[in-house]
């Protein structure tokens, strides 16, 4: 029953993979999209804003990994939303160590793979899963990349060597100011950050803003010359995705960032445009150390919302809810 | 191609790629260290110095026994450092092939093998392992692991990203994030001169090396004096001397009839360049056959060898790093000489490890490096662990699969967690969280025993790491990541290492109260199901109790 909803997923992206290999049917609607953006622009039809009306702040999907995925993204207007055909993809997920799905140490593997399915489905030229990983890469990477070998493509990576980042100034950096991130995460047209929800020893969670910090090169730095948190800020102000998407299916709820710790078995995906409203909405929905915190507790979400960065006042967004 | 041409390059062959195969995960069927385990050097050297019938070593006997008919074709065919210096002596001398130098060399200097042997082996007798400073097999494992791997590595990874740009422009991905890790070794010179010095000697002869100082080829030579297989001339022979000339071993003395078998490694080269065709390799006719008498005279020399190998060992046994096992006064440790997990207790690890280089070449984390004289000279160059360079895996056992001699022991994944190196301590006065007031926690993040714990102490405003020494593995993962520049603030040291001789690791862990558990199986904790529990505490928490990196 398990293998469920990712033959599913499968099936219904080789069904739109089947009907791409028509040239004349991808022109068309290659043209179409075109002619719609062009009498758009020329104010025929109103430009779309950010999040249409009726389209939540954040996203509550419970279920399976797969299809809550599947669910949570498709509350927020669904992946063509965000990703459009011929868009370069960077998905970010925690692969950051070699444990099972079971443990909540990394991103479940079914999540990524549905995020990638999603993303063909929208007709992303290229999509990459990048983490620059905490332990020897291979045993990290392998349960995600066993999970998209389905698709066609080498897609999972994780980028041990200073060739593969970049330096780059922190515009939006009160302290840390410059940094060497991914070429990759750079070129993208579409940042996706997937991270696991679970508690973090030195900055009390570990969710999409402090995920950030696996696109970069020397993040020992950011220990030892600046505050933590306050560093974590400074970077969210240049690695901004555009949908996050948190999962919660299994919440490592002590004991983080590696484990092994007590394990919620919360069949929740988390996804919004967001990334501090939707690392707030982790924090207030789960259980840490077997209490009640909240966001303001933490304090890059609090430091990220008082520059901004996004709003932690989850009280006063808007939620959906969806069982997948 | 002459046959024992094709012979030679296919065992070449197949120690590079058995060399390679030396690597974590260990796939090879065949054992990796094959070669080491043919070197009778090693085989004689390490069941004299470490007083133990290491049965892995016995394959040498059979190289032994071969040698004893057939001759040394052991150097001719099978020894890398045989080849090797075929191949350099062909590039040195390429030039000047037309002059190639006479033989002026006495024949005495041919006994320096043989001494150097009862060296190695005087020193053997008194318990002191200096197998690796002349075992043919021993060095050309380091030197192609530990020198000629890493440079190809380094140059591979040029190549990989002069094409990086073109492959991701093109987009490959399995080109574009290709990487080729670069191995980087302590005390490479060492090994280097070693080698310059035996690559140049081609100046003088043609495989000077196992003319003159190989103790291997010495005691091959002690075995071949009347092998089975031997050199015949025929009466067509013209005396022309091109034999003589040509030999690569000097194996052929003035009269060109007669064949000094100790020397002659059976290459066959006086067949091949004999223009009568006179010289062919028969079984012996015993009438005739006169085998040239080698070291009558020598006999002073070679017993002075043999005690000059004793002398060194005692000196060596007499030097303040050296281990005495609490046996002499003083607790001289190297707090850096962290060994490898399974190392025997440090006296019988010394008498084993030949120092071939072969777990450092196999570590994928490079952590393993030789150590030069922190040790003592008993110690040189034996691996050690260095955490600021890599972690030792916790998955990963291959040192102990591929060590030869059993230095290292070869244990299972699930016995090799409880192998304890050592013990991670914090210097606080460097730490970020004790000394500065950090978040960082970083040693606890990565420890893969669970073996940092945070707590709360009066006077710092940010949770602050402890070890707990059971169940620290001494793995590394701590020092190696801790941020803080030049010395780290969590330091690993060899205190309270498991070094045992046989026996369960996991058994003397556990009655010794230790605790050590990774892996993505038994690190799993039983998921809570359903809704969330109970609360612990009702409402968000007040400041006396917040749990680890949370603020008021």
């Amino acid at each position: 029953m398990k293998e469920n909803p990712f033959l599913e997923s499968l099936l219904r992206w080789q069904m739109l993979a089947e009907k791409y290999v028509d040239r004349r049917e991808f022109l068309k609607t290659h043209v179409k999209g075109a002619l719609l953006l062009a009498v758009g622009s020329c104010g025929l039809i109103p430009s779309r804003p950010l999040a249409a009306p009726g389209i939540p702040d954040i996203g509550i999907a419970r279920g399976d990994p797969g299809p809550a995925t599947r669910a949570a993204i498709g509350l927020l207007g669904g992946i063509k939303a965000f990703v459009k055909p011929g868009n370069k993809v960077v998905i970010k997920p925690n692969m950051s160590f070699a444990y099972d799905p079971d443990a909540a140490t990394n991103t479940h593997p079914e999540v990524v793979r549905e995020l990638v399915a999603l993303c063909k489905e929208a007709g992303a030229l290229k999509i990459r899963v990048l983490d620059h990983t905490l332990h020897r890469e291979e045993p990290c990477i392998e349960g995600v990349r066993q999970a998209c070998q389905i698709f066609n493509g080498d897609i999972v990576h994780a980028l041990s060597k200073k060739d593969f980042y970049k330096a780059v100034h922190i515009q939006g950096g009160i302290k840390f100011k410059k940094t060497d991130v991914m070429k990759d995460a750079l070129d993208a047209d579409v940042l996706i950050a997937a991270p696991v929800a679970k508690t973090h020893s030195s900055t009390g969670v570990s969710l999409s803003m402090k995920g950030m910090m696996g696109l970069i090169w020397n993040r020992s730095i950011m220990h030892w010359r600046y505050d933590l948190s306050e560093a974590i800020v400074d970077l969210c102000t240049l690695l901004k995705p555009h949908l996050v998407v948190i999962d919660a299916t299994n919440v490592l709820s002590t004991n983080g960032p590696g484990g092994p710790g007590k394990v919620l078995h919360m069949n929740t995906v988390i996804a919004s445009r967001d990334m501090v409203a939707a690392d707030a909405q982790a924090v207030h929905m789960f259980q840490w150390y077997g209490q009640r915190l909240e966001p303001r507790q933490v304090k890059h979400i609090r430091l990220a919302h008082e520059r901004g960065l996004g709003r932690m006042d989850i009280q006063t967004l808007t939620k959906k809810k969806v069982e997948a | 191609m002459p046959f024992q041409r094709v012979i030679q390059a296919l065992s070449f062959a197949f120690f590079i790629v058995l060399m390679l195969l030396a690597a974590f995960p260990l796939i090879s069927p065949i054992p990796v260290d094959l070669f080491l385990r043919l070197d009778p050097v090693i085989f004689l050297g390490t069941w004299l110095s470490a007083r133990a019938a290491v049965t892995s070593l016995l394959l040498a006997a059979i190289i032994l026994a071969l040698t004893a008919a057939l001759g040394r074709f052991f150097c001719s065919t099978i020894c890398p450092m045989g080849t090797t210096i075929d191949l350099t002596d062909r590039l040195i001398l390429s030039k000047g092939k037309g002059k190639r130098r006479p033989r002026a060399l006495p024949r005495s200097l041919k006994t320096i093998k043989y001494q150097i042997l009862l060296f190695i082996l005087g020193a053997a007798l008194v318990g002191v392992s200096f197998v690796f400073l002349a075992s043919p097999i021993s060095l050309i494992t380091r030197f192609y692991g530990l020198i000629i791997y890493p440079f190809a590595s380094f140059l591979g990874d040029v190549g990989l990203s002069m094409i990086r740009p073109v492959a991701r422009y093109l987009d490959i991905p399995a080109l574009a994030y290709a990487v080729v890790a670069t191995p980087r070794f302590a005390l490479q010179w060492f090994t280097v001169f070693l080698f310059i010095g035996i690559f140049a000697c081609a100046i003088i002869s043609p495989r000077f090396w196992c003319r003159y100082l190989c103790p291997a080829g010495a005691f091959f030579a002690l075995l071949s004096l009347k092998p089975l297989m031997r050199r015949k001339v025929s009466q067509r022979c013209n005396s022309c001397g091109l034999c003589q000339q040509n030999c690569p071993m000097d194996a052929i003395p003035e009269d060109p009839f007669m064949t000094d078998y100790s020397e002659c490694i059976v290459c066959e080269t006086c067949v091949r360049i004999c223009p009568a065709k006179a010289v062919v390799f028969t079984g012996p006719n015993l009438k005739t056959d006169r085998p040239v008498n080698i070291f009558s005279q020598e006999r002073r020399a070679l017993i002075c060898s043999g005690l000059s190998g004793v002398a060194a060992a005692i000196i060596t046994l007499t030097c303040l790093n050296h281990f005495t096992g609490g046996n002499s006064p003083g607790k001289i440790t190297d707090p850096s000489v962290i060994r490898p997990p399974g190392a025997l207790p440090e006296d019988e690890f010394l008498a084993r490890c030949i120092r071939c280089g072969e777990c450092m070449k196999a570590c994928p984390t490079n952590t393993l490096q030789p150590v030069g004289m922190r040790a003592g000279f008993a110690a040189l160059l034996s691996p050690v662990i260095t955490p600021r360079r890599g972690p030792c895996e916790p998955l990963c056992n291959v040192c102990g699969q591929v060590c030869p001699t059993g230095a290292l022991r070869p244990l299972e994944p699930e016995e090799k967690i409880w192998a304890k190196v050592g013990t991670a301590y914090v210097l606080r006065h460097k730490c970020l969280a004790w000394e500065f007031g950090h978040e960082c926690l970083i040693c606890d993040e990565v420890c893969p025993f669970d073996a940092v714990k945070l707590k709360k102490v009066s006077g710092v405003h940010v949770v602050v790491p402890f070890v707990n020494e059971n169940k620290c593995n001494g793995c590394g993962f701590c020092e190696y990541y801790c941020p803080v520049q030049a010395q780290s603030a969590i330091v690993v040291e060899p205190m309270n290492a498991l070094r045992l001789t046989k026996g369960s690791y996991r058994k003397k862990g556990q009655e010794l109260g230790l605790s050590f558990q990774t892996g993505p199986k038994d690190r799993h904790v039983p998921a809570v199901k359903g809704p969330q529990p109970p609360l612990e505490s009702k409402n968000a928490a007040s400041k006396g109790d917040l749990p680890p990196g949370f603020t008021e």
